[in-house]
């Protein structure tokens, strides 16, 4: 049998103890309230902490120069997400030189496992996962995102522009 | 017959065959573009090179006939590299259309560039710019700049179809395909070009951007728009049916299929099916009751059946069929007329008869149904005659108590159905069995929901009297019944009678 024997006496001297654990205490609390800026608690929901821009968050779709949707429908995210939760409807483009759009492209958040695999199957930069993490809503249609919330929700301040243009690689003869 | 080796395989073939056929037979494969086995052969494209012993150069084994004691290789490094650079030359134009090309997946760029290809560009030049997404015609759409000019579209309107409205127009690399000035790609063969096209230059309206090809399943069956019953290959997936192409059988449709033949998939999507029993129920004025349980319908259609036969109303029970079922569902459905019911009044509903003779020339044929062969051989070996102007006669002077309709499961071949249903609405109860729905069969008094041809298995004869056997490739309307199904359900509710 083990028997945990405690130093007789010295037991006894928690006082010393605690005084030196309150004075640190103390020390941060008058910290905090002379240097409030630095304080590294934030008041969230009211404050938020803004993730990275790598960070692979809600999905963003992105636009050309014109505004218009980046994305060809060639359904290349669809077919490589494990979770299934991307649905596309492409149709043909008044234009023939973009020739193929989609007419509504819908994520499922909530089967989404934010693998970022979307992002990188995407060969026109048309897919990205952005900072945004908190997906948060009541009814139960708001989780499935269409191309109004993903690619110009208010958060996103008109768009965000894809790195790759037709335009431009036409005209170097691409 | 010489005898000649390929990639050490002996084999003997007829004299005059080309070295890519021979090797056809082996099931080599030999990368092509141009040659096509329902064509010509062209030449143009020299991606078939094989390597001929005693030949100081490759040689283009579609345009090659085989000699005796020839010695071939398909697949050595001198080969894989001139293909390689016959892939090269042709891509050298070609723009970066995958992402939004229908043909993705199933292109003879894409396989060929994994399986010889896989090389960086060399190429430092602009690109040939060309027209793109032009309609040539009300059902095909080309793309100049993916076309890799092999020709075989060209030759398919010369030498099948012979109605001549491609062509290849230009030189060298400004060569484009097109077709000729006010003269539309509108045959009615036309769709065959985009299956033929080995890349995706021609696509096919119908089918465009519907779906990616590989999120789509196959399968093998007829097609069930006239008396020739071509072969074809269905395409489909959880969310219908999207395309029809032809099979090869060199006895019935050889390597084609006509554009009217393309759409008959349509009717057997959900949004035009009868998806349930509906009832003309009188006690509530003549409202429609839908949703019944088939069984259950079933069992009220045997019941009142049988009643009407124990009070020796035989005369008063009749059969319509038309020749749009299998022969096996004839024979069930005859064998219920002619054993239970045992009522002799079984009719022929024969569509516009006129032009059941009618013939352009190459496959397709007047006679819109599937079977009329088999139908009409099913009622000589009951010894049922009776036609349609017989109903008639019938039907206007002493009026039928039950009618049992199996209606055309696809109603635009029967153009005169409305004139039809109104004869038929002077019957008592009309049993009506149909795969689709519509509005204009609200008075009679059952509506039965049918299989699609899609989703039963059976024999169709063809007008050469060729048998030949659907597939029961997938489910669309899972309640639906088959004849044999039907008439089982109706036995077994009519006690079994004898
Ligand atoms: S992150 Fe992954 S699971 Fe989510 S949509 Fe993209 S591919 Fe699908
Ligand atoms: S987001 Fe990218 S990968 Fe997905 S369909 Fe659009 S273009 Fe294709
Ligand atoms: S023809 Fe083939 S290689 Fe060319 S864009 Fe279409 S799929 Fe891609
Ligand atoms: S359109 Fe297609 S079939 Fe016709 S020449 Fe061009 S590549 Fe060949
Ligand atoms: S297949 Fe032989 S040259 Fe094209």
């Amino acid at each position: 049998m083990s028997v945990v024997k405690r130093p007789e006496g010295k037991a006894n001297w928690y006082l010393p103890g605690i005084l030196t654990g309150m004075m640190i205490t103390i020390k941060h609390m008058i910290f905090n309230l002379t240097h409030r800026k630095q304080m590294i608690t934030i008041q969230y929901p009211e404050e938020r902490y803004p993730y990275s821009d790598r960070f692979k968050g809600n999905h963003i779709l992105t636009v050309k120069k014109d505004g218009s949707l980046r994305c060809t429908a060639c359904m290349l995210c669809a077919t490589y997400c494990p979770a299934e939760c991307i649905s596309i409807t492409a149709a043909e483009h008044d234009d023939p030189s973009v020739e193929k759009y989609p007419i509504s492209y819908e994520i499922d958040i909530l089967r989404c496992v934010f693998c970022g695999l979307c992002e990188e199957a995407c060969p026109v930069d048309a897919i990205r996962m952005g900072p945004e993490h908190q997906t948060a809503a009541i009814a139960g249609e708001n989780f499935i995102y269409d191309i109004n919330k993903l690619a110009y929700r208010s958060g996103l301040k008109g768009g965000v522009q894809s790195k790759v243009d037709d335009e431009e690689r036409h005209s170097r003869g691409l | 017959m010489p005898k000649l080796t390929i990639d050490g395989k002996p084999v003997e073939v007829a004299a005059g065959t080309s070295v890519i056929k021979a090797a056809q037979t082996l099931n080599i494969p030999i990368a092509h573009y141009c040659w096509h086995e329902g064509l010509s052969v062209a030449g143009a494209c020299r991606m078939c090179m094989v390597e001929i012993e005693k030949n100081p150069k490759l040689q283009i084994a579609c345009n090659t006939p085989v000699a005796e004691g020839m010695v071939v290789h398909t697949n050595n490094d001198k080969v894989k590299d001139a293909v390689k650079w016959a892939l090269d030359f042709h891509l050298i134009n070609h723009p970066l259309d995958c992402p939004i090309c229908d043909q993705a997946g199933e292109c003879k760029l894409q396989d060929y560039y994994m399986n010889y290809g896989l090389y960086s560009p060399e190429m430092n030049q602009r690109k040939v710019k060309k027209s793109k997404a032009m309609s040539l015609g009300d059902r095909v759409v080309l793309d100049q700049e993916r076309c890799i000019l092999c020709s075989r579209c060209v030759r398919f309107t010369t030498e099948v179809s012979k109605t001549h409205e491609l062509g290849i127009f230009n030189r060298g690399d400004r060569c484009e395909l097109s077709t000729f000035e006010g003269r539309p790609l509108n045959n009615n063969y036309s769709l065959n070009t985009v299956d033929i096209c080995p890349v995706g230059a021609l696509t096919s309206k119908d089918f465009r951007f519907k779906q990616r090809v590989w999120f789509l399943k196959d399968f093998e069956t007829l097609c069930n728009g006239c008396s020739t019953g071509c072969n074809v290959t269905v395409s489909y997936n959880q969310n219908g049916v999207f395309r029809v192409r032809p099979r090869v059988n060199q006895e019935v449709n050889g390597f084609w299929m006509c554009d009217e033949g393309r759409d008959i998939y349509k009717h057997t999507n959900k949004e035009f099916r009868l998806d349930q029993v509906i009832e003309r129920n009188d006690q509530v004025g003549g409202a429609a009751v839908k949703g019944k349980p088939v069984a259950l319908a079933i069992q009220e259609i045997g019941k009142s059946l049988s009643a009407t036969v124990k009070k020796g109303g035989l005369e008063s029970i009749a059969l319509v069929v038309t020749a749009q079922y299998t022969v096996e569902e004839y024979e069930a459905l005859f064998e219920l007329f002619k054993n239970t019911v045992k009522s002799p009044h079984v009719y022929y509903w024969k569509n516009n008869e006129e032009d059941f003779d009618s013939f352009d020339g190459l496959l397709n044929r007047g006679d819109k149904n599937p079977n009329t062969k088999g139908l009409s051989d099913t009622m000589t070996k009951f010894g049922f005659k009776g036609t349609w102007e017989d109903f008639e006669k019938q039907a206007t002077s002493k009026s039928f108590q039950y009618v049992v309709v199996a209606g055309p499961e696809d109603q635009s071949a029967y153009p005169d159905l409305e004139k039809k249903l109104e004869i038929l609405n002077k019957a008592g109860e009309v049993i009506w069995l149909s795969s689709c729905k519509n509005e204009k069969f609200k008075n009679f008094k059952w509506q039965i929901p049918m299989k699609s041809f899609l989703e039963k298995e059976g024999t169709f004869v063809n007008f050469k009297g060729i048998k030949q056997n659907i597939k029961a490739g997938m489910s669309i309307i899972p309640t639906s019944l088959s004849l044999q199904e039907f008439s089982k359900g109706v036995f077994e509710s009519m006690g079994g009678m004898a």
